[in-house]
């Protein structure tokens, strides 16, 4: 397929997805997850229907480097929040527990099995159980967002597991950051794995405030696009000019310009609308990136991490019946409700398959499409079940969002979840 | 354009944007001289991120001495580039033309969307005499001028007088070329209104149609005489025809369907620009029509055939103020500088007699059509710049001619050099003493949400119950 055309695809979805975050008449369209996308790129792709080949994705890697550049830029910047309000400090705590264990339990469960049933090279076998560690310790705040707004959850159950899905990320984001920090450029000098760490966290801390800097106090759109646009590309650039990880600096990138900027909520109400544009043609990319006949093996380590998370997600759903009361009505399902996976999960995979191009990179994308679907086949409904068991959800809207487009202001103690559609960057 | 006229800005702010530059210098020379493999697409990336950047800030920066935005641009794209400190090289600099694509069909558009019937009707006697003179005269001085100049110019050594005369013509048509994206994003900047902005608006966005079919009749009229063994062919006009008259077809088409657009979806429109400048822009190569006119015309029947024309020229405006930046940091990038050393005394020579010759006709067109003192006076001083059609010539010229076309290219880049860099400061001096630039700050959000609570306020005394369309706007699309 001509690389016109491929772009021209990728517009269109872009369109879809911004008239997923503008439009009402679309409202809680598709799946939870964007899984939908990730396989039509992978029917479209090489490895099916093959209408657009690998050369023409080759041509298309600048563009997936800054769309997830762009993603982890926009999700540092809304990271640790709620609609308008900070998470909770127990609970992000919590977050960032929960995605460590998941992460690593998944790690250890691929690294055993690469261990013993593949031919990689330790360092290989590293990043590759790294890269699917990192892939599976999300559960992907969109499932929740989704799932709350199509069964109006709203709740001390729905809140709880809204504040983990939006604090979940920081782990695998710098954990990638160490994993592409394994393998640094070849330069005239050495640094230890840490320096280079070191050099993808302190780039993004710097860009921030260099950001924040310009942004100064009056807030005016079009230099603040220029700025963020600007920051944004040079950083990934400058770390894929490096070899290092650009998601991990844009993470960071968002995080330091939220802190230091008197502009965060203009920031926020700005940057949330941008994120379903970008994301649905990167898990096109991603999709068509994938394929799952690299190595012979290939199906048994999915089952394996699948299995290792759906275990660990399980065991922490106990976890949190354990700890918090509130949460114990919701029943054991609430642990598999946690297994939706989506856009960190497939943009760590497919930032491996762009640094990584051979078995490594393959797997890690591989294992995080399949974790993705399987996320989303098994997440939401558990999730659906949970929450309703707790007496969360309802059959019919309340009348207030039937009416409005913007979600209203409640009068319970719980936080409204921002919706999946228009109200986003608008109001919540 | 970034910026614009906006409130005065603190030293403080003028010194965290000037610390800021230095800082982004500093990190991807750092960078290029770690990793100095520049042949990726990450340094195309970067080099974009850096250029709007350093752009940006250079452009605020010399905004301070009254020098336009644009020049900031093209010095940052300057020192970034492969021929000062080398941030970026030649290969990077090529890909990131790709944007040229869309940077030409954001200014065609804004500039076939700012030329309205009435303000036509008003200053077509005006126009009429400026093109009139202005296609006659600056050709044949230019010839003349471009003949006279021949020891100077090494590759016209061995050619003979008629092909003298051929290369010669052809010079004085490239010559005439203006710059519809510099006077736009002068225009942009300064928010200028009056006469001298609107009609150098005006006459520069024709003249380029002019250009073209000149071009065209330049290079039958030539290749006789340059070379002996060719015959006169009418069939460089039978192209032309074709793509002239498609080009305004499809853009009437395409403006009628942007209308109706804008008119019943009217969102995502940066996203239908972007489909439009690389998607169209492709199609419109293979179809052999001219991108620029197809695109003016679309803006133009957006402009004057609905009433989606401020609509969408705010739209334009809030994508080329990212767009533009790169597109002239990038000219600057590409600008040769050692071939400008080399050849800066004959560039200087037919940069200043053009400017000369410019100036004299701009005087003597104003005089014949009664144009009022101020045209009289700034009239000729948004015609010295040149940009991306005369480079375009140039490359015609060299693929047409490849005994001297090299040579000729070189030169017209050179040239091209000298005007691009002194002909936006003129302009803006020239709106800046005429009166015509905008000295209202431009709305930051606060400003704007001040407003808009004004405006709400008034609404809700009006209308007790909220308006659900306005509620669902973002805070920047509401009405102020």
């Amino acid at each position: 397929m001509n690389a016109i055309w491929l772009l021209m695809g990728l517009l269109l979805l872009s369109y879809i997805g911004s008239l997923l975050v503008g439009g009402r008449a679309i409202r809680g369209m598709g799946l939870p997850s964007g899984a939908e996308y990730v396989v039509l790129g992978f029917i479209l792709g090489p490895s099916l229907l093959g209408l657009f080949d690998r050369a023409t994705l080759t041509t298309f890697e600048p563009f997936a480097h800054v769309a997830l550049g762009w993603l982890m830029f926009v999700i540092g910047v809304t990271f640790g929040m709620t609609g308008d309000r900070r998470v909770r400090t127990t609970r992000l705590v919590g977050g960032l527990f929960v995605s460590l264990l998941s992460g690593a339990a998944v790690f250890a469960a691929a690294w055993l099995f690469l261990r013993f049933r593949s031919p990689l090279a330790p360092t290989d076998r590293l990043l590759a159980a790294g890269g699917i560690g990192a892939a599976g310790a999300e559960t992907t705040r969109y499932a929740v967002r989704w799932v709350a707004s199509r069964h109006h959850a709203e709740g001390p159950v729905s809140d709880l597991v809204n504040e983990i899905a939006e604090s979940d990320d920081l782990i695998p984001i710098l954990a990638v950051a160490l994993l592409f920090a394994l393998q640094p450029p070849a330069v005239a000098f050495h640094l230890h794995t840490l320096g280079w760490l070191g050099i993808t966290v302190g780039l993004g801390l710097l860009l921030g405030a260099m950001a924040a800097l310009l942004l100064g106090k009056t807030f005016r759109l079009a230099e603040t696009w220029g700025v963020l646009l600007g920051m944004s590309l040079l950083a990934v650039g400058t770390t894929e000019r490096l070899g290092l990880s650009s998601i991990s600096a844009l993470f960071v990138m968002g995080v330091t310009l939220s802190a230091l900027s008197p502009h965060r909520r203009e920031l926020r109400r700005i940057l949330s609308p941008t994120e379903h544009p970008v994301m649905l043609p990167a898990l096109l990319l991603a999709g068509a990136f994938t394929d799952f006949s690299l190595a012979k093996y290939l199906p048994y380590l999915v089952a394996v991490a699948i299995g290792a998370r759906t275990l660990t997600k399980g065991v922490i759903g106990l976890g949190i019946l354990g700890v918090a009361p509130a949460a114990r009505r919701a029943g054991p399902r609430l642990g598999l409700g946690l297994l939706s996976a989506g856009a960190l999960a497939m943009s760590i995979g497919l930032a491996f398959a762009l640094r990584f191009p051979g078995p490594v990179g393959g797997l890690v994308l591989a294992c995080a499409a399949a974790i993705t679907l399987f996320g989303e086949l098994v997440g939401p409904a558990a999730l659906r079940s949970a929450l309703s068991r707790a007496g969360e959800t309802r059959d019919d809207p309340p009348p207030e969002v039937a009416a409005s487009p913007i979600v209203p202001a409640t009068t319970s103690t719980s936080t409204p979840l921002p919706t999946v559609s228009d109200d986003e960057g608008a109001v919540t | 354009m970034s910026g614009g006229p906006s409130a005065p800005k603190a030293a403080s702010t003028r010194l965290v944007q000037a610390l800021v530059l230095l800082a982004l210098f500093g990190l991807l020379f750092a960078a290029t001289r770690l990793v100095p493999e520049l042949e990726s697409q990450a340094g195309t990336i970067g080099a974009v991120g850096f250029l709007l950047l350093t752009g940006t800030l250079a452009s605020e920066l010399v905004d301070i001495i009254g020098l336009p935005h644009l020049t900031g641009y093209l010095l940052a794209g300057i020192v970034a580039g492969p021929y000062v400190l080398r941030l970026m090289n030649h290969h990077t600099v090529s890909q990131l033309t790709t944007v040229n694509g869309l940077a030409l069909a954001l200014i065609a558009m804004e500039g076939g969307a700012e030329l309205k019937i009435d303000g036509l009707r008003k200053s077509f006697r005006s126009l009429a005499w400026a093109t009139l003179l202005q296609s006659l005269i600056v050709p044949v001085v230019m010839t003349g001028v471009f003949i006279a100049c021949k020891p100077m110019i090494p590759f016209l050594g061995a050619l003979s007088t008629s092909a003298m005369i051929g290369v010669g013509l052809l010079w004085g048509v490239l010559a005439m070329t203006r710059s519809p994206s510099a006077t736009l994003g002068i225009l942009a900047q300064t928010r200028a209104t009056g006469p001298v902005a609107s009609s150098t608006l005006t006459f520069v966005m024709t003249s380029d149609l002019v250009v073209v079919v000149l071009m065209a009749a330049a290079l039958m009229i030539s290749r006789p005489l340059i070379e002996p063994s060719s015959t006169f062919s009418l069939r460089d006009l039978e192209t032309l025809g074709h793509e002239v008259l498609g080009s305004v077809a499809l853009g009437t088409t395409l403006g009628l369907v942007l209308a109706a657009y804008i008119r019943l979806v009217g969102k995502q429109l940066i996203l239908v620009f972007l489909a439009l400048g690389f998607g169209l822009s492709e199609m419109l190569g293979y179809l052999r029509f001219d991108a620029l006119l197809t695109f003016m015309v679309a803006g133009f029947v957006v402009q004057n055939l609905s009433k989606q024309g401020p609509r969408f020229l705010k739209a334009i405006g809030e994508m080329g103020s990212v767009v533009y930046v790169v597109f002239f940091a990038t000219a600057g990038a590409d600008l040769d500088v050692p071939l400008l050393q080399a050849l800066w005394p004959v560039a200087l020579i037919l940069c200043g007699s053009r400017a000369v010759v410019t100036w004299g006709i701009g005087r003597l067109a104003s005089r014949l059509a009664d144009d009022p003192p101020v045209m009289r006076r700034w009239g000729w001083s948004g015609l010295i710049s040149q940009a991306g059609l005369a480079l375009g010539i140039s490359s015609v010229v060299a693929r047409a001619f490849p005994s001297f076309g090299p040579g000729f290219r070189a030169l017209a880049i050179a040239t091209v050099a000298v005007n691009e860099m002194v002909g936006p400061v003129l302009f803006k001096l020239a709106l800046d003493r005429s009166g015509e630039t905008s000295h209202a700050p431009r709305p930051s959000i606060s400003t704007l949400e001040a407003a808009h609570e004004m405006v709400e306020a008034a609404h809700a005394r009006a209308h007790p119950h909220p308006h659900p369309h306005t509620e669902a706007l973002p805070a920047e699309e509401k009405p102020t």
